[in-house]
């Protein structure tokens, strides 16, 4: 059966009433956790684990994928309205959507991200139907050196791309693999860097390492440096758009998801990547009012930024669905949450899962609409939500961090072990360490083990089976360039008698 | 000048050192070299131990990471270590005591106890906030979705 026949089977498991109420609940608590500053989609989606053992994978899955989404719409409300930046993937949106709003178009800028988000997410969601399948009909040959060297790939590409300094994205990466190794293996039964503790045999549950180093994380950052002044979060009115505000934003809707869908998709793309570079695009091909008005608070530097971004939420899951590799923080958890059913993604989940995959894939359709009517009308209403006072908010944030973590195992240990990855995660915020490679590395170090002593197995310790296929040898390439780039341009500034320029 | 991030690079440089001393008693029975338990950890803690030294040498050569920016925090300020204290007070004394006095009690002290470490007053107003918001857990969490949670102290009476 073609994508259109199966996606249309999909629309039936997404169209299920107990599906669009899992759809809904998605949505609306994507919304919130996004409004809220302090916590993002990939902490919900992980908290959410444990208490989602008693739901059928299929709405499970079509919850979470709401949260991803909805996450990327709260966000903006948040960096419009609020005075001060906020998660990575909307900062950008705060440069001009936060001096629209002081200068009395909140409203304006709160209807274009939405209305972009709208365009944007059903395009790439579209692109999605189109890709994946390719994507698993060139993957069904892989063998687990091309896995391995995927696995390598997200692994450098995330650690280089998400931080200024490459040896810092390094270090989180490798601390997320050192966490990943804890516990038995799963191929000799042997227990490795367990420390003695019984309750480290079956390695650091992901709820716990996800909610330590985001929620734990964060409150403790936020105690070591709270902003003691109220936040200023400007007005809203009645959202809606003039005749030239529609005109300036549908050009760069569409360019913003021609941006975020592909570099989603990649390797440690994520949504910085896109909405910086769609922020830029627009600035530089700004002509006439927009020109002067940027800087300002110009309509064009939210439609493409919120665009790209929602893009590229659609484009992390053509990795995520159609080769099990995840390129952003909720990815990673979503990857977790898929093995907590002990399902595989990749292109046997397509094969094996159908209902499952197109369900979750139309539930993106319906959740796009959603999303709209949740965010158009109600943003005055989300918007009353950032003035919850601070400390309540991160207690709460803490109170609920607890309950997950200890809802896995019922156990004390589980809780002493969340505050020392929280403390872990407080570093890491403090020093400029980004959270998504740990997190990656977690996640993805114990399948890039199996893949690697599969592959070694197969050439009988031969180390060059690793570089046998083309694609493999491809991938190595890439991730060895990835690591060499930085110190290439170091050497260039060298000789030519300048510092080395950062990259944007 | 002091240099508090040297700290963060020295725990990456040590663990790598713990991976590999950690994982040096693993064996496993006929694994052939290359393939067993302790490869993986080999690797990551070779890796670990490379990118920790760079770390420290960035360090040391006046490298600083720039610290994360976010809604609530003023990244100008200088660390208020009295409240991260007194957070860490709290959660650690929520976590031990939390068996034995049950879920809302302890989760009422962990909320009251965080919200008034980073400033919220008016306690009469933040105590009802406390114990409403344990109590709704409890009953959403425990008789709603089937999650585990200990009944302590109120065991019998909720």
């Amino acid at each position: 059966m073609d994508s259109f026949g199966l996606l249309l089977d999909g629309f039936a498991t997404a169209l299920t009433v107990e599906n669009l109420l899992f759809a809904l609940l998605g949505v609306t608590l994507g919304t919130l956790v996004g409004v809220l500053p302090g916590i993002g989609p990939a902490m919900t989606v992980a908290l959410l684990l444990p208490i989602t053992f008693s739901v059928p994978p299929a709405s499970a899955f079509i919850m979470f994928a709401g949260i991803y989404y909805g996450g990327m719409y709260g966000g903006s409300t948040t960096s419009i309205l609020l005075n001060t930046p906020g998660e990575s993937s909307s900062m950008i949106t705060a440069l001009e959507g936060n001096k629209m709003a002081r200068r009395g178009r909140a409203a304006q800028a709160l209807a274009t991200a939405a209305i972009g988000s709208f365009v944007a997410g059903t395009i790439a969601t579209a692109l999605l139907v189109a890709f994946a399948p390719m994507v698993v009909d060139f993957a069904i040959a892989f063998g687990p050196e091309d896995y391995f060297a995927l696995a390598v790939l997200a692994f450098t590409m995330c650690s280089s791309v998400l931080s200024k300094s490459l040896v810092r994205g390094l270090a989180s990466l490798t601390l997320g693999l050192a966490i990943g190794l804890v516990g038995i293996d799963q191929q000799t039964g042997q227990a490795r860097l367990t420390l003695g503790i019984p309750q480290l045999l079956d390695g650091i549950d992901v709820v716990i390492i996800a909610v330590g180093l985001f929620a734990v994380g964060e409150a403790l950052y936020v105690a070591s440096r709270m902003r003691h002044a109220p936040p200023e979060v400007v007005p809203v009115g009645r959202t809606w758009m003039g005749r030239s505000d529609w005109a300036r934003s549908w050009k760069p809707w569409l360019r913003g998801t021609a941006l975020g869908f592909p570099i989603g998709a990649l390797p440690g793309g994520g949504a910085e990547v896109p909405t910086f570079l769609s922020y830029s695009i627009e600035r530089r091909l700004a002509k006439g009012p927009a020109k002067e008005e940027y800087g300002h608070g110009a309509i064009e530097g939210v439609a493409g930024p919120e665009a790209a971004n929602n893009a590229s939420a659609a484009g992390t899951l053509v990795p995520l669905l159609s080769l099990g590799l995840p390129t952003s923080a909720t990815a990673a958890i979503m990857l977790a949450a898929f093995q907590q059913y002990g399902l595989q993604p990749g292109p046997q989940l397509f094969d094996h899962n159908p209902a499952l995959v197109w369900g979750m894939v139309a539930s993106l359709f319906v959740g796009n609409a959603m999303l709209l009517v949740l965010n158009l009308p109600l943003a005055p209403m989300w918007a009353r939500l950032l003035r919850i006072p601070r400390p309540y908010l991160y207690a709460g944030i803490v109170l609920f961090a607890a309950l997950g973590a200890y809802a896995v195992n019922q156990s004390v240990v589980d809780l002493l072990i969340l505050f020392a990855l929280g403390a872990l995660g407080f570093a890491m915020r403090r020093f400029g360490l980004p959270l998504a490679p740990a997190v990656i590395g977690v996640i993805l170090g114990p399948m890039a083990e199996i893949q690697l002593r599969r592959a070694l197995a197969i050439g009988t310790g031969d180390v060059t089976v690793l570089v046998s296929s083309p694609v493999a040898a491809v991938l190595l390439a890439l991730s060895a360039l990835v690591l060499l780039l930085p110190l290439i341009r170091r050497v260039r500034a060298k000789k030519q008698g300048k510092s080395p320029v950062g990259a944007p | 000048m002091r240099k508090p991030e040297l700290g963060l690079a020295a725990l990456v440089l040590g663990l790598g050192i713990f991976v590999l001393a950690g994982t040096a008693d693993v064996r496993a029975a006929g694994a052939t070299f290359g393939l067993g338990p302790r490869f993986f950890p080999i690797l990551v803690g070779s890796a670990m131990i490379v990118v920790g030294v760079f770390y420290v040498i960035d360090v040391l050569r006046g490298g600083r990471g720039d610290p994360e920016e976010s809604e609530d925090v003023d990244s100008s300020a200088r660390a208020d270590w009295k409240t991260v204290l007194m957070v860490a007070v709290v959660f650690v004394g929520f976590a031990l005591l939390l068996d034995l006095l049950g879920w809302i009690i302890a989760a009422a002290l962990l909320f009251f106890g965080i919200a008034y470490a980073l400033g919220a007053r008016g306690l009469a107003r933040l105590g009802a906030v406390s114990i409403a918001l344990s109590v709704l857990t409890y009953l959403v969490f425990v008789k709603g979705l089937g999650v585990t949670l200990p009944g302590g102290l109120l065991a019998g009476v909720i």
